[in-house]
């Protein structure tokens, strides 16, 4: 079952990246574009990416080196429009608060050049595995686009945890779908880029790299388009005010003095 | 193959800890906990005394240095406690803050934003401050510790807050107004 050209294996290949189609249509079609233009993108180009990468490996007219051709013009494009996206979900998650945009921005910047030095260094150390430069190179660059994804989006996560910010569901959902395929995705290739790994446990990695992407895709279904369950409240304890149990304007004030002080001392 | 081993582990970890940043979010939307119930009210006055440079300058003046260093310890410690309590009633009023941005009322939601950037500031400000506590902690009987505070360019911001304490007095309920500073 879990060969290459069995029927899971294309059903893996084809179903993700035709629901991706079909989600970016729905996007197009809900005005969710203009909210998430660069995932709307990643949805678009990657799943057309992914199909012609698919077209070229089951036509027999197309050479294997064509076929690497289209598969690096992918992934090229998939990890620029990956990182992209990555800026939109912190735009999403902290744009709109001025008090931690900034110190956000120059934190993830820092992350992000940390990130790109341990990616040169995993490949600089990366043995060889006796595979075609054109092959081998796309491992590596599989590998490293999902290293700086998965650091990236972490550092989101946590950021926002550490101040108690909730990413409203859509962007959560994006982040957390774009993830998991990043978590996954490094493993795998982590493995598959260090040679040396034999052809069946190749072909378990590859249909597990699918089926991760299958559930990503799923996970970007549910967020974007299935509307949050409303919280319901018995009907003799109507919704608490919004505001109910906020501070008063003088102790937040107090307090802030007060570090204001203790940060002049 | 160490290489690989090493990514692989650290691939791991990483989705364990977003997971865990994506249950700890479910399980906060589905909560029934009053968040106000949550805060920790702080005592302003002994706060304001514990870092009063005036009741430093008299404790130096006074005390042998040895005893000095190990009270001056001591207050660092307790100062560092109030800081955490004032960071998580800040991150507990972003979450308030977060959850009134939902609000209809055009007024409420742009009242809880300021909120929202208040705390936020002030759990960004508590950071900074408990690792200066954190150094002096380590050379309590250095006064040097206070002349980078001065240049400090977190301040610049930190101007904002007063006026956005008009907007705050709208965020609170008359009915029952929370309390997150006890007074004496």
């Amino acid at each position: 079952m879990l060969q290459a050209h069995s029927f899971l294996w294309h059903y893996l290949w084809v179903a993700p990246n035709v629901v991706l189609l079909f989600l970016s249509f729905l996007l197009w079609k809900r005005g969710l574009r203009e909210q998430f233009p660069v995932f709307f993108a990643l949805a678009l180009l990657t799943s057309l990416g992914h199909l012609a990468v698919y077209t070229a490996d089951i036509a027999p007219m197309v050479s294997a080196e064509n076929f690497w051709r289209t598969n690096w013009t992918s992934l090229v494009v998939e990890g620029l429009l990956k990182f992209a996206l990555v800026a939109e979900i912190f735009a999403h998650a902290f744009g709109s608060y001025a008090s931690v945009a900034r110190l956000g921005k120059r934190l993830i910047r820092g992350v992000g050049v940390a990130l790109v030095l341990a990616a040169a260094l995993a490949a600089a150390y990366t043995p060889q595995d006796g595979l075609f430069g054109i092959v081998s190179g796309a491992h590596i660059l599989e590998r490293t686009i999902y290293l700086i994804a998965a650091g990236l989006l972490l550092f989101i996560f946590l950021f926002s945890r550490y101040f108690n910010l909730q990413l409203d569901r859509r962007t959560f959902g994006i982040a957390l779908g774009l993830s998991v395929s990043a978590c996954v995705h490094l493993a795998t290739w982590a493995i598959m880029a260090n040679g040396k790994v034999p052809n069946s446990v190749r072909h378990d990695l590859d249909f597990l790299n699918m089926g991760t992407y299958h559930l990503c895709v799923l996970i970007w279904f549910y967020y974007l388009l299935v509307p949050e369950r409303m919280r319901k409240y018995p009907p003799m304890n109507p919704p608490p005010h919004p505001l109910a149990g906020v501070p008063s304007e003088e102790d937040l004030d107090a307090l802030n003095q007060e570090m204001e002080r203790l940060l002049h001392r | 193959m160490t290489l690989a081993i090493f990514l692989v582990v650290v691939a791991a970890l990483a989705l364990l800890l977003i997971f865990r940043a994506a249950l700890t979010r479910n399980l906060q939307i589905s909560a029934k906990v009053s968040l106000a119930a949550q805060i920790q009210p702080i005592d302003v006055a002994a706060f304001r005394n514990l870092i009063d440079p005036g009741e430093n300058a008299y404790l130096r003046h006074r005390l042998p240095a040895s005893e000095f260093r190990s009270v001056q310890r001591e207050r660092l410690r307790a100062t560092a406690c109030y800081v955490q309590t004032a960071g998580r009633n800040a991150a507990v009023l972003i979450r308030m803050g977060q959850n009134a941005l939902m609000s209809n009322d055009v007024r409420t939601a742009d009242a809880a934003r300021q909120l929202v950037d208040n705390a936020l500031l002030l759990r960004r400000n508590t950071t900074f401050v408990l690792f200066r506590i954190y150094v002096a902690m380590a050379w309590p009987n250095s006064g040097r510790i206070g002349a980078p505070l001065m240049q400090n360019p977190v301040l610049q911001d930190y101007e904002r807050l007063n006026g956005t304490a008009m907007l705050l007095g709208r965020l609170q309920n008359p009915a029952t107004p929370l309390r997150i500073s006890a007074t004496i």
